[in-house]
């Protein structure tokens, strides 16, 4: 029941705010009302904590013979992290909303209310059918918001392609369904067959666009630090919970190095362009990709709690850095904390996060753990290009930095309670020798030119990379219509009815020879 | 009064008369208020049951003898009634949106009770010469008056009479095989003409390239209409088959000829729906695609055949409505559903386009919508069957799904200076609306068909077994 009282606190909340935009658009306190909504609903997902696990089921889907899985949200030590993490991203975004130039009760309070009560039932998902069900929301939420906020065919095609990367991640959620139904046994997370482990580490992959590498978001969105951060965090965030619930046994295949060797891949550029890019913005899909693929990793090395340390960082490290658009130094140093999560060591947010087998990757790994990094240093120290807090009220000045710190305090504090990965040691030779390589970096940074920011024109997101790959496919299926295209009008044209006649001719002589 | 007055001549003489009598801004409100009203009859009043209504009793007996023929309905026929009158009723009141002529109520109103009456007939065979008048009279509503027939409706026509003789010379030796079992020959000669007859029935590849070029010349509405009513009628009739002769349901090679039928009808359709540059086109591509899922139902070795049926069939009606009602709005204002006409049209017809959208997305299964959970059912009585046949239906709905995506990035290719405006009407936004919500709440709580699913098993007991 907690799990609907949080998500109900948002959503209710959401409506509020809509119906105060008809009734009273000029009303003052509705920032209050959204700023309690938060608060109220980050404090019900702590309460979990005195209850996990716990589970809640809707209505069963009937007839019953037909439908042996229910809707079924479970909050345990793998969705508790990521919903608090979810709740304290929301609330962040309405309390640093009171330092951005335009405040006024916005769609974006609105989006980013809903977003989080979507996200906390993604992640507390106990089953593919309800995270099926929940991802379909999110996306249709996503590419909705995403469509009304971006201008010009070129932004609109990204839209659309992103959507698609991941309707087709979707789309092997469900075949995982059928080929465990296959095996004659009914698919949830608790008994997942070795086939279909893959084929859900597959589909989390490819929403999150890691195989293929590709940037499934676009950096041009009007949507930048609120409900972009919200929208991009939260939903790459639901994403990775499917690897966090993968059983370690079924993964046992040489399919799975090859994964590993392509989100290796993908998280070595991820963490070389996040160096490289002009800003935290125009980094963020980066950012994102980084992550994940190390969150891929680390499911994929046999260990899946390593995929909720990283995809809580993903969420606290990235929104702390995200949400910062206000020059104040002691609140850069403060987001410094985020280096400390995400340094593996011991009693960190990721201390888990390499307990896994990595093999001969592990050098590879400590690469791109060290260039991600070293990337949030040099973003989060950048004075440049911030608004100031001087022409803010009182009140604005205060709740502010509360936004950030409320991200530093939750990755810290979740170092330390609440779920598995929490109060380890971990992997600490590891984690020492990726933060000596992220000091280097960082010190190598302003000293070498090939280290040097690219400039923000040249971060071309999906297009030039992708290109290639679009390319080809193109092509193929240009060559498909054409033969579509023949096929259509031979049996639409003049002797139409012939051939149609002919080809039934033809399949019932070919059956009449398979029968005995 | 009797179930057949009732379900099939009430609603043909009030069809007859919108035609002849009554203007045509009242003939949807009527049309599809006569259609709802028999809809909720068939839900509360039960047949060849008494019912007390204070010191009144009402009764509906059950059937009624006609030109030595009988027309029967039984009790479990409630549910079927109902499903059918309900959905009749929300392509009647979606005429008025969609600005089809009155001859559509009027028309639709006479074919859905000749249909209905396809379901009664008493021996069950004349059913397919019911079907037949009943395809005769959509030809005047595909072909607006005094128009030459486009080539798509001179097609649908030889088709549907070939289907006939198939089915009437096949009841004729079926006769036989009931009588001599153990006749190899006239088992073989009478499943083959008997599948013939269905395949043109159902528009079996390569027998349903009528389809795509109907959506090429035709209202999209009154297609859309056909697309839904032809296919329904013939599953139930099919059923019917299924469920007197067991040697049908036995029989091996029939059952995997059956299912091959609608594997390759599942994935040519998705894969064509792909690659198409009509929207209309891809409407059709993905009707015959659903309708090689029913085919494909009718051919598993399960005891849920009816209830996957109607699970699938229930939902088709609606999404199909949706569809087509903003496909009518479109075309009626871009020149043609091509692909380069609609560009960018999200922006100015935003209901319509959603609409559309989603309706598409809901045929390719995607969760959340009315399609998705007779998919997810249908895929995983398959997966225990054969993996390869599940993963050709997959292949073609990902075809649907590809189909889906490219409509809406043609739709949202907007130029940037292109602002959102709603142009739809306001009965056009509420109609839509309705039927988007319908979609959203079948996709998320399928059990609220579930009064209708319980007695529908009843109808064919013996296919359960």
């Amino acid at each position: 029941m907690l799990i609907l009282i949080s998500c109900l606190l948002l959503f209710v909340t959401a409506l509020a705010l809509m119906v105060l935009r008809v009734a009273q658009p000029i009303a003052r306190y509705t920032w209050l009302v959204a700023a309690g909504g938060g608060i109220l609903a980050s404090l019900s997902v702590f309460l979990w904590l005195a209850q996990l696990p716990f589970e809640i089921a809707l209505p069963a889907w009937r007839p019953a013979s037909l439908f042996t899985t229910p809707i079924l949200f479970r909050a345990d030590e793998i969705s508790w992290p990521f919903s608090i993490s979810m709740a304290a991203l929301t609330l962040a975004v309405l309390l640093t909303a009171a330092a951005r130039p335009v405040f006024v009760n916005s769609f974006s309070w609105v989006g980013a209310l809903a977003l989080g009560g979507v996200g906390i039932l993604a992640v507390t998902a106990d089953n593919p059918l309800t995270l099926l069900l929940v991802w379909a929301s999110l996306d249709l939420t996503e590419l909705i918001t995403q469509l009304r906020s971006v201008n010009g065919k070129s932004n609109n095609e990204k839209v659309v392609v992103s959507f698609s990367a991941r309707a087709f991640g979707l789309g092997l959620l469900l075949w995982a369904n059928v080929a465990s139904a296959a095996g004659g046994s009914v698919l949830d997370f608790q008994s997942i067959s070795a086939g279909s482990g893959l084929y859900l580490v597959a589909a989390a992959g490819l929403r999150l666009g890691v195989f293929p590498l590709h940037l499934p978001y676009s950096s041009e969105s009007s949507l930048r630090r609120g409900l972009g951060t919200s929208l991009r965090l939260i939903s790459a965030a639901s994403s990775m919970v499917l690897l966090a619930r993968t059983p370690t046994e079924s993964l046992n295949s040489m399919a799975s190095s090859l994964l590993t060797i392509l989100a290796l891949v993908a998280a070595i550029y991820g963490g070389w362009m996040w160096l490289r890019a002009p800003d935290e913005l125009n980094g963020r899909p980066y950012w994102t990709i980084s992550l994940v693929s190390l969150s891929v990793i680390s499911a994929l090395s046999g260990n899946p709690s390593g995929a909720i340390a990283w995809g809580c960082a993903l969420i606290l490290v990235g929104g702390s850095l995200f949400l910062s658009s206000v020059q104040l130094p002691w609140l850069n140093r403060a987001t410094l904390a985020g280096v400390w999560s995400l340094s593996s060591l011991p009693f960190s947010l990721t201390a888990g996060a390499w307990l896994g087998r990595l093999g001969f990757f592990m050098p590879f790994v400590i690469v791109a753990q060290a260039l991600t990094v070293a990337g949030f240093i040099r973003h989060a120290l950048r004075p440049s290009g911030r608004d100031s807090l001087e022409s803010q009220p009182g009140w604005a000045r205060a709740v502010y930095p509360a936004g950030i710190l409320l991200l530093v305090i939750v990755q810290i504090l979740l170092g330390f309670i609440g779920w598995d990965g929490a109060l380890q040691v971990g992997a600490w030779l590891q984690a020492l020798l990726a933060s000596l390589l992220t000091f280097g970096l960082v010190w190598a940074t302003p000293r070498f030119r090939i280290l040097n920011p690219i400039r923000a024109h040249w971060v071309t997101s999906t297009t030039s990379r992708w290109s290639g790959v679009s390319q080809g496919f193109w092509s193929l299926y240009r060559g498909l219509a054409k033969i579509s295209q023949s096929i259509s009008v031979t049996l639409e044209g003049e002797g139409g009815i012939m051939w149609t006649l002919l080809f039934v001719v033809l399949f019932i002589s070919l059956l009449a020879q398979g029968s005995p | 009064m009797s179930a057949p007055l009732l379900w099939i001549a009430i609603p043909f003489l009030v069809g007859v008369s919108i035609l002849f009598f009554l203007r045509e801004r009242f003939s949807a409100f009527i049309g599809g208020s006569v259609a709802a009203i028999l809809a909720l009859i068939a839900l509360i009043f039960p047949i060849d049951e008494a019912l007390l209504l204070g010191s009144i009793s009402l009764k509906i007996s059950p059937s009624i003898q006609f030109f030595g023929r009988s027309f029967e309905f039984s009790a479990a026929d409630g549910a079927l009634l109902a499903i059918i009158y309900g959905l009749a009723a929300l392509w009647f009141f979606g005429t008025e949106a969609s600005g089809t002529a009155n001859r559509f109520v009027s028309l639709g109103l006479m074919i859905v009770s000749l249909l209905t009456a396809s379901i009664a007939v008493e021996p069950f065979l004349f059913a397919a010469l019911l079907i037949e008048i009943a395809a005769m009279l959509v030809i005047p509503l595909l072909v607006p008056p005094y128009q030459k027939p486009g080539r798509g409706v001179v097609r649908f026509l030889i088709y549907q009479t070939f289907a006939m003789p198939f089915i009437l010379f096949s009841g004729w030796m079926l006769a036989g095989v009931e009588a001599s079992p153990g006749d190899l020959g006239t088992t073989t000669q009478a499943g083959t003409m008997l599948g013939l007859g269905f395949a043109f029935l159902f528009a079996v590849f390569p027998l349903y390239n009528w389809i795509p070029m109907l959506m090429d010349e035709a209202s999209p509405y009154v297609a859309g209409f056909l697309l839904w009513a032809l296919p329904t009628f013939t599953v139930i009739f099919a059923l019917g088959f299924l469920d007197r002769y067991v040697w049908l349901r036995t029989s091996p090679q029939l059952s995997n000829a059956i299912q091959f039928a609608g594997v390759f009808m599942v994935a040519s359709g998705g894969v064509f729906a792909s690659l198409q540059r009509h929207i209309g086109r891809m409407m059709g591509y993905s009707a015959i695609a659903e309708t090689g899922l029913l085919i494909i139902i009718m051919g598993l070795p399960s005891s849920e055949i009816v209830n996957l049926t109607f699970l699938l069939l229930i939902p088709r009606g609606l999404v199909l409505a949706v569809w087509a009602l903003a496909l009518s709005i479109l075309k009626r204002n871009a020149y043609s559903l091509l692909f380069n006409e609609v560009q960018g049209l999200a922006r100015s017809f935003p209901a319509a386009v959603t609409a559309l959208l989603l309706a598409q997305l809901s045929m390719a299964g995607f969760p959340l919508l009315a399609g998705f959970p007779a998919r997810l059912a249908v895929w995983q009585e398959l997966a225990g069957q054969s993996l390869t046949m599940t993963l050709w239906v997959f292949i073609g709905m990902l075809g649907l799904l590809a189909a889906a995506i490219r409509s809406l990035a043609v739709f949202v290719m907007a130029d940037e200076e292109k602002k959102w405006r709603v142009n739809e009407s306001w009965v056009q936004v509420t109609m839509l609306g309705l039927g988007v919500i319908g979609l959203f709440i079948l996709g998320m709580f399928p059990q609220i068909l579930q009064p209708f699913l319980a007695d529908l098993p009843s109808l064919f007991n013996r296919i359960g077994q």
